[in-house]
């Protein structure tokens, strides 16, 4: 399935990376995972919802990019049309590795079997000539950064909305153009009457652990749903 | 639209004449576009680099610019590298990149380069595109959209298959009438207009508006309507070209850039396509005879192009006149290509000659006789402009030379240097080339391919750039490196570029033919 690499000088000092949008790359996917820290951004393009793994009943942020598997209405031939990609997106196909048994700092990893990896030339570098990384993985690391210190924060997040009961799953109607319905099930959003009903300590001590803003962005972000139903009328409607 | 005044004729079938059929049919449809020549006349492939101007050309006729570089053996020019024309030196060598510098005021800039002082050339420091050039990479990556590029650039094409892939799509697309006949007499009528041409073994040919594409034979413009010619030989030394053209293995790096070398008297050219270099000696038959330059031509390849059977290779002989036409428009006939002017391939502006007195054919084409003498003089006023600004442009990269052989000191005599550029260079001790210096809208050569030849070749700063380095103008720089660094990540070499772009093109043909 996938093919984890140590990111090093050695081995990867030739490969190129394809930067680009396209479902030859991968991004035919319908939602990417995300983190709090992001819901700013997201929130401008993307709908976020949330969803509970069965087994472990945690949950995590989700930003929809469509309706049904495989439908990214972002994306449009080789354009990714939207200023913002998540950060789980934007670093395909890095990850971050844990060095064995460490506490110490992650470490940038590759899936040498993603879409992503390029063999053909074209595609960005990792490496200069001189072994240096290359503009475009310095960001990668940024961002990898930040996606990994993201995830490490958000059980916090997720535990703050599970101790104000702030999450209710719910069920959104897709009413097209052409009559035909999708409907969009399995999900949770904020349940904002339960926000409203917050007292001040409760909003004092979400805010004063920075979950307030994302539980904001989170709520303000469901606008989108309707703008992505557009997006879908459109597509439709162009066969 | 009804009109008195839309036959227009073309006399000529090479680059010009084609390139001005498919730009006057798709700027101007209304138009009834013919064009004749004489079956079994070659033509003279004018110029193998073009110009960023030819991007947009190619988009406005509607030609795919994967169609254009697979179909012409094309690839990427993204400047010029001069080697030699300093001092001859082995490390004598300095980029004119199409990519124009780092925008902010230039004595800042120059101030914030020179204090550097860490030895980077003033090309690689306003601008990624130097960079790219030393690495053979290509300007833009095949998923960005049709003639767009993360750095400007232009080609390096095979002038006679452009010829024949314009000629297909006149025809074929926009409705141009080819007439393959040739031309055996011209009337006038009373005012001195052309009014039809006679041909050989076919009917006459009426026409409102005439286009001399006869190359150097100017067929209408000089042997019918006599207009003189302006010699520039004073000015310009080369009359004399020996060419040839060397098979590449596949997968050879294909450099980004023209190659002009200077030698004893004279230069020679390197264009580099897919499947060949085209090289070439250009001199001046008062300095270096021809054998010598074959001598110089087959020392260079012999060094340049390793593997090369020089004895194989039966250079082309070129002699050419260095001028223009007295008037390019005279009645109602336009000169354009060769039939125009011709000076020395160093800046490829040949084929920019051509967009641009079509666009400008196509901008103001005239309706009625009435407006012929008018739009005549507004033509001639404009491309005379021009053709002084290519002149004193070449010139300037003589007249900055230290070399000391004869010739190259007789280029630097003070009778054959143009007031107008003795004075541009008096200016250019006082302050950078700016734009004020070229006060044209179209600027031909613009404040920035002077910036790039005057401090690519130590012309000295003015005063005012000691000390101007302001904060801005440094992180200016710096953000140059750093977009040096990341373009060289992210673009692929021309080669694999190239490479890709035909198989998926004869993948595409065998999806049709399976189809």
């Amino acid at each position: 399935m996938s093919n984890h690499q140590i990111l090093n000088t050695a081995d990867h000092a030739q490969l190129r990376v394809h930067t680009g949008a396209g479902a030859q790359f991968g991004d035919a996917a319908m939602a990417a995972l995300v983190v709090p820290d992001e819901f700013r951004q997201l929130q401008a393009h993307y709908p976020i919802v949330f969803r509970r793994d069965n087994e472990s009943g945690k949950f995590t942020a989700l930003a929809l990019f469509g309706f049904e598997n495989g439908e990214n209405l972002f994306l449009d031939g080789n354009e990714w049309t939207a200023r913002y990609r998540p950060l789980s997106i934007a670093v395909q196909p890095f990850l971050v590795g844990q060095a064995p048994g460490g506490e110490s700092e992650g470490q940038v990893h590759i899936d040498m079997d993603h879409p992503r990896v390029a063999n053909d030339g074209e595609g960005t570098l990792l490496f200069d000539e001189t072994g240096k990384a290359t503009p475009f993985l310095e960001d990668i690391s940024g961002k990898l950064g930040v996606l990994h210190a993201g995830y490490q924060a958000s059980a916090d997040f997720y535990e703050a909305l599970a101790r104000y009961e702030l999450l209710e799953p719910f069920t959104f109607e897709v009413p097209l153009s052409n009559g035909s319905k999708h409907s969009l099930v399995g999900f949770h959003m904020i349940d904002e009457d339960k926000l409203r009903a917050l007292d001040g300590d409760a909003l004092g001590a979400l805010h004063a652990e920075g979950h307030l803003l994302p539980i904001f962005m989170a709520v303000a972000s469901l606008s989108n749903l309707s703008t992505l139903v557009e997006r879908k009328d459109a597509k439709e409607s162009r066969g | 639209m009804a009109g008195e005044f839309n036959r227009l004729v073309i006399v000529g079938g090479g680059t010009a004449g084609w390139l001005t059929a498919c730009v006057l049919a798709a700027r101007r449809p209304e138009l009834d576009v013919t064009l004749v020549e004489a079956p079994d006349i070659p033509t003279i492939g004018v110029g193998e680099g073009s110009w960023p101007t030819l991007r947009d050309t190619l988009a406005t006729i509607g030609i795919d610019e994967a169609d254009f570089l697979e179909a012409c053996d094309a690839s990427f020019k993204q400047g010029s590298r001069f080697d030699g024309w300093v001092d001859g030196a082995p490390s004598d060598s300095y980029y004119h990149p199409f990519t124009p510098p780092v925008a902010g005021p230039m004595a800042e800039v120059l101030g914030a380069w020179a204090q550097r002082g860490d030895g980077t050339s003033f090309a690689a420091a306003v601008s990624p595109q130097a960079a790219i050039c030393e690495r053979d990479l290509a300007p833009r990556q095949r998923a960005m959209p049709a003639y767009a590029g993360a750095l400007n650039y232009g080609y390096h094409l095979d002038a006679g298959k452009l010829a024949a892939l314009l000629a297909g799509h006149a025809v074929d697309r926009l409705g141009v009438k080819h007439v393959h006949a040739q031309v055996t007499g011209v009337e006038r009528d009373v005012d001195g207009l052309l009014t039809q041409l006679d041909l050989r073994d076919a009917e006459p040919l009426a026409g409102d508006f005439f286009v001399d594409c006869t190359g150097m034979a100017a067929r209408l413009i000089s042997g019918e309507l006599g207009v003189g010619w302006v010699d520039r030989s004073d000015v310009s030394f080369n009359d004399r070209a020996l060419a040839v053209q060397i098979p590449v293995e596949p997968g050879s790096a294909i450099a980004s850039q023209t190659i002009g070398t200077a030698h004893e008297a004279g230069w020679l050219w390197d264009i580099a396509l897919p499947t060949r270099r085209g090289i070439g000696c250009v001199y001046s038959s008062r300095f270096l005879d021809d054998a010598g330059a074959e001598q110089v031509l087959a020392d260079y390849v012999a060094a340049q192009v390793p593997g090369a059977d020089m004895a194989a290779l039966a250079p082309r002989k070129l002699q050419f006149a260095t001028g223009h036409r007295e008037r390019f428009w005279e009645g109602n006939c336009l000169s354009v290509g060769l039939s125009a002017g011709f000076i020395e391939p160093l800046e490829a502006s040949a084929i920019v000659l051509i967009e641009l007195s079509a666009k400008a054919l196509a901008d103001g084409y005239p309706h009625s006789r009435a407006a012929l003498p008018h739009l005549a003089d507004r033509f001639n006023a404009l491309f005379r402009y021009r053709w002084d600004r290519i002149v004193d442009f070449l010139k300037l990269h003589y007249v900055l030379s230290r070399r000391e052989e004869p010739y190259w000191r007789a280029q630097r005599g003070a009778a054959s240097v143009p007031a107008s550029l003795a004075a541009q260079l008096e200016l250019w001790r006082d302050h950078p080339p700016a734009p004020a210096d070229f006060p044209q809208v179209d600027e031909i050569f613009s404040a920035a391919s002077q910036q790039y030849v005057l401090y690519g070749m130590g012309f000295p700063l003015p005063a005012e750039c000691n000390g101007a380095a302001s904060d801005g103008a440094a992180k200016r720089l710096a953000e140059i490196a750093e977009r040096s660094r990341a373009l060289a990540a992210a673009l692929p070499s021309n080669r694999t570029y190239l490479d890709a772009l035909i198989a998926s093109a004869h993948s595409r043909a065998a999806q049709g033919e399976n189809a």
